[in-house]
C-alpha cells in the first residue's frame, strides 16, 4: 500500500463524490421542501445522459452543450409533472409514501421508454477528450471526471446562491420552514413547489450527465444511482444542500478508497451496508439539517 | 373501520359459503386437465397473493412499508436449497424443509427488524430496500452458497403435469394459510394494535400498546410465509440464482399489489395480487414487454392519484353513492 495510490484514489473519490452531490441536491430539495421523494430523480438524470449521447453520436454536439437544451427541457417536464400529478397527492396523509409510489410509476415508464428508444446496451460518451489526462507530479487526472467535478461545483454553488440570495430562493426556503405562514406572506406555495420540482429535475439532468461522464450507462443504471442518492441525501441531512454536497464527497471518497482496495463486487455491498448503518445510527444525517 | 364493511354479519355468512367453494374449486382445477401453462400461471397468482398478503401484515396493518420483503423470499429459497444439499434430502423431504426455512427467515426478520423498526416512513422503506440488496449481494459473493453460479436442486421423477400439480396444491395450501392468518390478525386485538400504530404511534403507546413488540411480531410473522414460499419456489424451479430469488422488482411488486387492492383489509392484497398478475400476464402476451411495463407504470400512477386507498375502497364507495 503506497501513499501515491491512496492519494490518487482520494482524488478520484472526491471527483466521483462531487457528481453524486450534484445528482443528490435536487433529490434532497424535493424531499426536504415538498416532502416528495422523487424515486424517478435518477431516471431523469439518465434521460439527460441518453439525450446527450444521441446529440453526440448524431450531431457531434459536446455533452456539456447539450445540457443547454436538456436542462430547461427537464425544468419544463418537472413543472408539468408537478401540475399534472404530484399536486394531486400533496394533500394525502402519507405524502411521502404516495409520492414514492407515484414517482416509481414514472420511473418505470421512463426506463422502458429508454429501453424502447435506445436499447439495453451500455453506452459511453466518446468525445475528443475522453482519453486525455493531465499529469501533475505522480498523479494523473482524467478529463471526464475533472469536467464532472467542475460542473458539480458550478451547479451546487449556483443552487446554493439561488436559495440564499434570490427572492425566489428565499421563498422556497420560507415555504419549507413554515408552509402556512409563508402563504400568509403572499408566497404562492403551489408555484414555488412547481419551480422547486422543476429545478430539482433539471439539476438531476446535470448530475446524470456527470454520471455519464464517469461511468457507462444503460436504461437500468438509475436503480444503482438511486441507492447512491439515498445514501448521499440521508448522510447529508434531508433538505440540506451544502450537507448533501459534503456527503457526496464523503461517499465518493469511501467508494474511491474501497474500489482501490476491495474486489469490485464488495464495493456495492459496502455502500449499501454503510447506508443501513447510518440509517440505524443517525437517520437525521451527519450534519445539522438546515436548508 | 375499513375492515368493517367486509365483516358485517350479512357478508360474513356469504363469505362462509363462498370461500370453501372457491377453495375446493381451485384445488380441483388441475384435475380438469388444463394445459400446463394455466397450472403454472395460477401458481404464480398464488405466489403473489401469498407474498402480498404476508407483506400486508406489516405494511398494510401497521403502515411500515417494507420494500425489502423479497429478501425473506430469497432467504427461504436458499435455506431450503442448502438443507437439501447438506443433508442430501429427497425432494419431498426438501419440501418439508421449507418450514424451518420459513423460521430462519423469521429469525432474520427479528434480528434485522430490531434496529430497523425504530425507523419510520421513508427511512424504513429505504433501509429494507437496502437490506434486500445487501442480502442479494452477500449471497452472490459467498462461494459456499453457490455464489453467482446459483444452486441446483433435485427434481422429481414424475411427468411435468404431476410435478406442476403437486406444486400448485402446495402453493394453494400455503396461500390459504397466509390469507387466513392475515384475516385472523386483522380481526384480533393484535391487528387492532397494529392499526393503532399506523394511525399514530405515539398515541398508541400512551394507550398501552406495546408498539415495538407488536411491530417485531408482525414483521417476523410477515417474513415466515415468504420464507416458506421461497422454499417451495426453489423446489419448483429446481435452480435458484441470487438475481431470481432476490429480485428487487418482486419486492416492489408485492407492495404495489397490496396497495393496489387496498392495504387496510385482508382481501385487498388478494384482489390486488390477482388482478395485477392477470393484467401483467395479459399485457405481456399481447404487446411488447417494454410497452407492457409502460402501461403497468401508468396503472400505478392512476391508482395512487385517483384511488389512494386501493381499488376495493374506490369501488365500494362508488356503489354506496349509487345506492344512496
Amino acid at each position: 500500500m503506497n501513499s501515491t495510490l491512496i492519494i490518487q484514489s482520494l482524488i478520484s473519490g472526491v471527483m466521483m463524490g462531487s457528481v453524486y452531490a450534484l445528482l443528490g441536491v435536487g433529490f434532497s430539495l424535493t424531499w426536504g421542501v415538498m416532502k416528495v421523494i422523487n424515486v424517478a430523480h435518477a431516471t431523469f438524470g439518465l434521460l439527460a445522459a441518453f439525450f446527450a449521447y444521441t446529440a453526440l453520436q448524431a450531431y457531434g454536439v459536446d455533452p456539456l452543450i447539450s445540457l443547454v437544451v436538456s436542462a430547461p427541457l427537464l425544468f419544463l417536464i418537472g413543472c408539468t409533472l408537478y401540475h399534472l400529478l404530484i399536486v394531486r397527492i400533496t394533500s394525502a396523509k402519507a405524502v411521502i409514501v404516495s409520492s414514492m409510489i407515484l414517482t416509481f410509476g414514472i420511473a418505470i415508464i421512463l426506463e422502458n421508454l429508454m429501453l424502447l428508444l435506445w436499447g439495453a446496451d451500455p453506452r459511453l460518451f466518446t468525445t475528443s477528450y475522453t482519453s486525455k489526462v493531465i499529469i501533475i507530479g505522480p498523479f494523473y487526472f482524467q478529463y471526464p471526471p475533472v469536467i464532472g467535478f467542475l460542473m458539480s461545483i458550478v451547479g451546487v454553488t449556483l443552487l446554493h446562491l439561488f436559495l440564499k440570495k434570490t427572492y425566489l430562493g428565499k421563498a422556497v426556503r420560507a415555504a419549507w420552514q413554515q408552509p402556512d405562514a409563508s402563504q400568509l406572506c403572499g408566497i404562492n406555495l403551489k408555484r414555488i413547489s412547481a419551480i422547486t420540482f422543476g429545478l430539482a429535475v433539471s439539476t438531476a439532468g446535470a448530475g446524470g450527465l456527470g454520471m455519464g461522464l464517469l461511468y457507462s450507462f444503460e436504461p437500468h443504471s438509475h436503480n444503482l444511482w438511486l441507492i447512491h442518492l439515498f445514501l448521499v441525501v440521508i448522510v447529508g441531512g434531508v433538505g440540506n444542500v451544502l450537507g448533501t454536497a459534503l456527503a457526496g464527497v464523503i461517499v465518493g471518497v469511501i467508494t474511491g478508497l474501497s474500489m482501490a482496495f476491495l474486489p469490485y463486487q464488495w464495493v456495492n455491498l459496502l455502500t449499501f451496508g454503510l447506508l443501513m448503518v447510518i440509517l440505524v445510527v443517525r437517520p437525521q444525517g451527519l450534519f445539522q439539517s438546515e436548508i | 373501520m375499513k375492515s368493517d364493511q367486509f365483516s358485517s354479519t350479512n357478508s360474513n355468512r356469504l363469505y362462509q359459503m363462498i370461500i370453501p367453494i372457491v377453495l375446493v374449486g381451485l384445488a380441483l382445477f388441475p384435475f380438469s386437465e388444463p394445459p400446463v401453462y394455466f397450472i403454472s400461471f395460477v401458481f404464480w397468482i398464488f405466489l403473489y397473493v401469498c407474498l402480498s398478503s404476508s407483506w400486508n401484515l406489516i405494511g398494510g396493518y401497521a403502515g411500515y412499508l417494507s420494500f425489502g420483503h423479497v429478501a425473506f423470499f430469497g432467504i427461504g429459497a436458499y435455506a431450503t436449497a442448502m438443507f437439501g444439499k447438506i443433508f442430501s434430502l429427497s425432494v419431498s423431504l426438501t419440501l418439508l424443509g421449507t418450514i424451518p426455512a420459513g423460521l430462519i427467515a423469521s429469525l432474520i426478520a427479528i434480528i434485522v427488524g430490531y434496529p430497523c423498526l425504530r425507523l419510520r416512513g421513508p427511512y424504513f422503506a429505504v433501509i429494507t430496500l437496502c437490506f434486500a440488496f445487501v442480502s442479494q449481494l452477500t449471497v452472490k459473493n459467498l462461494e459456499i452458497l453457490g455464489g453467482a453460479d446459483g444452486l441446483w436442486l433435485k427434481t422429481m421423477d414424475v411427468s411435468v403435469e404431476i410435478n406442476r400439480t403437486i406444486f400448485y396444491e402446495l402453493m394453494l395450501a400455503l396461500t390459504s394459510v397466509t390469507v387466513l392468518v392475515s384475516f385472523l390478525v386483522g380481526r384480533s386485538k393484535f391487528g387492532a394494535g397494529l392499526r393503532a400504530i399506523k394511525e399514530d404511534e405515539e398515541v398508541a403507546q400512551t394507550m398501552a400498546v406495546n408498539a415495538p413488540r407488536l411491530k417485531i411480531t408482525a414483521f417476523a410473522l410477515s417474513a415466515f410465509f415468504p420464507g416458506v414460499a421461497g422454499g417451495i419456489y426453489a423446489c419448483y424451479l429446481s435452480y435458484i440464482h441470487p438475481d431470481v430469488v432476490f429480485d428487487v422488482n418482486m419486492s416492489i411488486l408485492q407492495v404495489l399489489m397490496a396497495l393496489f387492492g387496498g392495504a387496510s383489509s385482508w382481501i385487498g392484497p388478494v384482489v390486488g395480487a390477482v388482478s395485477l398478475t392477470v393484467v401483467n400476464e395479459g399485457l405481456s402476451t399481447f404487446v411488447k414487454a417494454e410497452l407492457a411495463r409502460i402501461i403497468y407504470g401508468c396503472l400505478f400512477i392512476v391508482v395512487i392519484v385517483f384511488m389512494p386507498n386501493g381499488i376495493l375502497e374506490f369501488f365500494s364507495r362508488r356503489t354506496k353513492r349509487i345506492d344512496n
